[in-house]
């Protein structure tokens, strides 16, 4: 038997290459010719929240709003999507911008190469299609810096939002106050006085106005019920407090007047200065309270001295509630693993757990870490994928865990950590990973969700009162399973198309890496045996069984052959530990939850006790009556239906699996249901990587519904959007305690 | 405490208005059995149910015997000129939204010379409260015709009598855009005068309450049908309008349900002529108001004034050579 080959390649017949990469990238070319959620543009002045967004989905938008359809758009289709790889081509090799500046630069370029004339077609055609960008600001890619730019703009969005909303309650009540005095003073004799009644005329008119004795006449008119000085007092005091508070800094420059102390900065590079500056911002954070209530009571005339006074003197910093802090910044402190103390982390901690307003992001560049067993065994295989998991242990904490790859999908997530009243905690892994080469950090990201690795994660204290709420963990794949599998197409060494179902698992996210490539080395294929056993499969036997049998991994080498690759026991403990946490994970969120199988097996003991009872008695009952001939017993009825062809996978449900219906793939299906237009499916993956076990090919290789429980309403909703044929029907949620259910419901409605 | 200080603290103040803590000091000089007295009361008893803070509370009017009403009110009032009451209330809105604004103003006030300032008030439909006291002539002048005298009325201006038709300020309302809230009350049946105009004070918009007012010294007789025959009087009920006491009931009735938000019946019941109706005809919660609307993401505080004047001066300022500012970083 010769080589095994990737599709599209001539065949070799070298030896196994000690070069690999997991398999599964052989899928991958280069990133530039994808579409995918990089490059990202950080919108500024975000009026509708969005934040940030692909700027794959700002040209669709854009297309979907100036190209006409069908063909007679085509032509402009292509021109943009054309620029839209330039930009992306630009990004890729370092370059940064705004989107308007990559934009012209870029077109300008295309312009050149393609021979074509400025306010030509081309051009003409470009410049329509910007016009309807409808958002601007800086394109990144993905790399090491990505964590710390998406999460900083995340943090002055959020900022900026309060800053607004504070500067209309202060600003409002500085007003107030200001006219109380200003009506007062208006009582005054200076106020009409000679001097003060002339500079109000203006010179020009001044002349022939006798301003002594217009001061006089009016001194006699005037009211004499001046403000009583306390009043005045705590009104100039309560102004002062105000306009001289440094939470938040001006909006325009120029309003900082000479002298006065600059505003607070809100970003620390370490957790302890957080908490320091915290401390020391304490007693002006009371004063501004005391100042801001004094206000509100003095602007509606309602403070009494009497009844008031003890109070505000009383408070003090114990006093503060969160709805007082809410009003003030949240801090942002930017941590990366690795290069800050681990005393730090601690830090970190006792900042999470205090309940006070910092944001903490810790960015990771490498998760599996050293492979010396320093200074604690379980430093191999990561320990930063942990620190997320450790601070939903402090409960009042948010905390949120996603890779790069899936920042865009976690938006909403990540607008509500930052929004949240109390501290969180972002873990996010750059895929920027120094030891591992030849993989964009983008895929390497992904890959770590992928092998559970770094799973995507969520926890939101202020979703709900119960872990259901609190707790999401949709976003990965193949959520019931311990690791997602995916089809690998490749060719004999006769040149013959061949398929095999396989996992992709923590062990091939080590693989990737120079550190750990020793420990799953190609075994070269004269020593292939009855012996081996898919990793994934191997890792499920008992002790007893697993000595018996060879472990293996799929990888390709230099010559993208694929191969078998050995797995060193110090790695296949990691990839168990990993399953581990996995399981952890999964049980949090009610997948496999070990208390309700048990409680459902008990039952189940039960029911089938009564119904063999019941059966019996019938049986008994049915002899008894008469003896006519027996029907067939009847059959399960089918749930979901399967379009062209049975799934090859035997992960569906046993219902729906056996009886394929032969109904054709364009009839629409029954009810509620999320279905797709099979026939019409490009087998474009956009699903299928999404979730497995929602989305899977037929046997002609296009998508289906292989499970509508498989997978979240909210991934029917994303795949439906992302499906470029627009095929995807995501039908009505299954499960009416899914978060977010009503936006997700309008979203669908495009796709009913 | 996790409750709002100040809002806790503000609960320590307690406030208990009297009906007289909104009289003024000056008598009403009314004619007898003028039908201005009943909506002043009325409105004495809405502060005083609402426990408004007098000086939170203004009256603005333009010039009649009926714009005479922000004398006799113990507020903050504004005794204009001749049918401006409306633009005079829009100013006071705008610059203080926490003050609570009413306006009296004088069919002559309102639908003769301050007829345009009525139509864009409707339009602009700022959060106020708008009674027009509505007793067919110029009472205050003795006796002259004014748009909404009844056609054959004899005046000092029209000795032979009017030969035009009245112009109907209800119709009129409810054909200008963004109208949100129009209803009828009679100075009669001070019951249901009150309950409209709590409504009235409720809606967030403008709120237009047109009250047909009788001026025995001018208009003798004028509605002497109406007030003896209540079977002429036609009441509008609903859940979102009028809910009328037994007491009310037993004597008129003669009711229609009607859904406020029914433009249409809305217009028909307006031009009934052999009947009055009586309560809301419109009412719309949804219409945006103007002063939300210019609401600015940002207080003009001095400091800002200032500052933006300042920019703006700058621009066109003529800096001598050694001067000029260094540009701001
Ligand atoms: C600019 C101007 N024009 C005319 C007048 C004279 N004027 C005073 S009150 C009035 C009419 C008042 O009628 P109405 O508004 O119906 O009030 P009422 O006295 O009936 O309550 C007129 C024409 C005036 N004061 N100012
Ligand atoms: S995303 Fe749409 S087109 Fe792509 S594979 Fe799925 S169903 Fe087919
Ligand atoms: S003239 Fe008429 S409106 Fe004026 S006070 Fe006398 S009764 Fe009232
Ligand atoms: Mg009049």
């Amino acid at each position: 038997m010769q080589h095994q080959k990737m599709p599209g390649t001539t065949p070799s017949h070298g030896p196994a290459s000690a070069v690999n990469r997991p398999a599964l990238f052989a899928r991958y070319g280069t990133l530039e010719d994808l579409r995918y959620d990089y490059p990202l543009v950080l919108v500024e002045d975000d009026k509708g929240g969005t934040q940030f967004r692909p700027l794959m989905r700002l040209i669709d938008d854009a297309l979907g709003a100036v190209a006409q359809p069908g063909p007679a758009g085509e032509a402009q289709r292509q021109q943009v999507l054309r620029l839209e790889a330039a930009i992306r081509r630009r990004v890729a090799a370092g370059e940064s911008g705004r989107l308007s500046d990559l934009w012209r630069t870029s077109a300008a370029a295309l312009l050149q190469a393609q021979g074509e004339q400025p306010f030509g077609p081309m051009d003409t055609n470009l410049d329509r299609a910007r016009e309807r960008l409808h958002a601007d600001g800086m394109v990144i890619g993905c790399d090491a810096a990505t964590p710390k730019a998406v999460l900083s703009h995340a943090w002055h969005a959020v900022h900026r939002d309060k800053a607004a909303a504070f500067r209309k309650k202060v600003d409002g009540l500085i007003l107030r106050l200001s006219d109380i005095l200003k009506a007062d003073f208006m009582k005054s004799d200076e106020a009409h006085g000679a001097e003060a009644l002339k500079s109000a005329v203006g010179q020009a008119d001044s002349v022939g106005i006798d301003f002594g004795a217009l001061s006089g006449i009016l001194a006699r008119a005037r009211p004499v019920d001046r403000l009583p000085e306390d009043r005045l007092h705590r009104i100039g005091w309560a102004l002062s407090v105000l306009g001289g508070q440094r939470f938040y800094g001006p909006v325009r420059g120029s309003e900082l007047l000479p002298g006065q102390p600059k505003p607070h900065s809100y970003i620390f590079e370490s957790c302890a200065r957080a908490l320091d500056a915290y401390r020391e911002r304490l007693p002006e954070m009371v004063e501004f309270v005391k100042a801001l209530t004094t206000a509100e009571l003095e602007a509606e005339g309602k403070y009494r001295p009497a009844q008031h006074d003890p109070v505000l003197n009383a408070y003090d910093e114990s006093d503060l509630t969160a709805e007082q802090e809410a009003l003030l910044p949240a801090a942002l402190v930017l941590l990366r693993d690795g290069e800050d103390d681990i005393a730090e982390t601690v830090r970190a901690f006792e900042a999470l757990a205090s309940g006070l307003p910092i944001k903490v992001l810790v960015q990771t560049d490498d998760i599996l870490g050293t492979t010396s067993p320093e200074p604690s065994r379980h430093a191999f295989g990561g320990g930063s994928a942990r620190l997320a998991a450790m601070a939903m242990g402090t409960n009042n904490a948010f905390a949120l865990q996603v890779s790069s790859a899936h920042l865009y999908r976690m938006r909403d997530a990540l607008v509500r950590g930052m929004r949240y009243d109390g501290a969180a905690l972002f873990c996010v892994y750059s895929g920027a990973t120094p030891s591992v080469e030849g993989v964009a950090p983008y895929l390497l990201a992904a890959a770590a969700t992928e092998s559970r690795a770094f799973p995507t994660f969520c926890y939101d204290p202020s979703a709900g009162p119960d872990w259901a709420r609190r707790f999401d963990l949709a976003t990965n794949p193949a959520l019931e399973a311990d690791w997602p599998g995916y089809r690998l197409d490749f060719e004999d060494g006769t040149g013959q198309r061949l398929s095999i179902d396989t996992a992709f698992s923590f062990i091939d996210f080590a693989m990737c890496d120079a550190r750990y490539a020793r420990y799953s080395q190609p075994i070269a294929q004269k020593d292939w045996s009855e012996k081996m056993l898919p990793a994934a499969d191997w890792l499920t036997l008992e002790p007893a069984m697993a000595v018996a049998r060879v472990p293996y991994v799929l990888g390709i080498n230099a010559h993208n052959e694929l191969t078998r690759c050995g797995v060193a026991e110090k790695v296949a403990e990691a990839a168990t530990r990993a399953i581990d946490a996995w399981r952890r994970l999964q049980e949090l969120a009610g997948i496999r939850n070990s208390h309700a199988e048990r409680l459902l097996a008990a039952e189940r003991v039960k029911f089938e006790a009564r119904t063999a009872e019941a059966v019996a008695k019938a049986v008994a009952a049915a002899a008894a009556a008469a003896p006519a001939s027996v029907g067939p017993a009847p059959t399960v009825a089918v749930v979901a239906s399967v379009p062209a062809a049975s799934p090859a996978r035997a992960a569906a449900p046993s219902a729906a699996a056996t009886a394929a219906p032969a109904a054709s793939a364009a009839a629409a299906p029954p009810s509620d249901l999320p279905w797709i237009e099979t026939a019409r499916c490009t087998t474009c993956n956009e699903c299928t990587q999404i979730n497995a076990q929602l989305f899977a090919y037929n046997d002609n290789m296009q998508a289906y519904i292989v499970n509508p429980d498989g997978g979240s309403f909210r991934q029917l909703v994303e795949a439906a959007e992302g499906c470029q044929v627009s095929i995807i029907h995501p039908g009505k949620p299954r499960n009416p305690d899914e978060p977010d259910l009503p936006a997700l419901i309008e979203r669908a409605k495009a796709f009913a | 405490m996790s409750e709002n200080l100040s809002a806790c603290m503000m609960r320590m103040v307690e406030t208990d208005y009297a009906l007289s803590d909104y009289q003024s000091d000056i008598a009403p000089r009314w004619c007898v059995g003028c039908g201005d007295t009943a909506i002043l009361t009325a409105m004495q008893k809405l502060c005083r149910d609402e426990q408004l803070a007098p000086e939170k509370t203004v009256c603005v009017s333009g010039i009649g015997c009926s714009s005479r009403l922000p004398h006799y009110m113990n507020a903050y009032g504004f005794h204009g000129i001749h049918g401006r009451a409306l633009p005079v209330a829009e100013g006071v809105k705008i610059r203080r939204p926490d003050l609570d604004v009413f306006v009296t103003t004088g069919d002559g006030d309102c639908t003769s010379i301050g007829a345009a300032h009525w139509i864009h008030a409707i339009r602009y439909n700022m959060n106020m409260t708008v009674l027009l006291h509505d007793n067919q002539i110029y009472g205050l002048t003795k006796k002259q015709a004014s748009p909404t005298s009844p056609i054959g009325q004899k005046s000092n201006t029209t000795p032979f009598g009017s030969v035009l038709l009245p112009l109907n300020p209800l119709t009129v309302t409810l054909g200008v855009a963004n109208v949100s809230f129009v209803a009828q009350a009679v100075d009669w049946i001070p019951d249901l005068l009150y309950d409209i105009l709590k409504k009235a004070f409720h809606h967030r918009g403008l709120s237009f309450v047109r009250i047909l007012q009788r001026c025995p010294e001018f208009m003798q007789h004028r509605f002497d049908d109406y007030v003896r025959d209540p079977s002429k009087m036609r009441i509008l009920t609903h859940g979102n309008g009028l809910r009328l006491s037994p007491e009310v009931s037993r004597v008129y009735k003669n009711q229609e349900t009607h859904d406020p938000l029914d433009m249409g019946r809305a217009l028909a019941i307006a031009a009934i002529a052999d009947e009055i109706p009586v309560g809301i005809l419109y009412n719309d919660p949804s219409v945006p108001c103007y002063d939300d609307l210019r609401a600015g993401e940002r207080p003009s505080t001095p400091a800002l004034v200032e500052t933006v004047l300042r920019e703006e001066f700058d621009k066109v300022t003529i800096w001598p050579d050694d001067a000029e500012p260094v540009a701001a970083e």
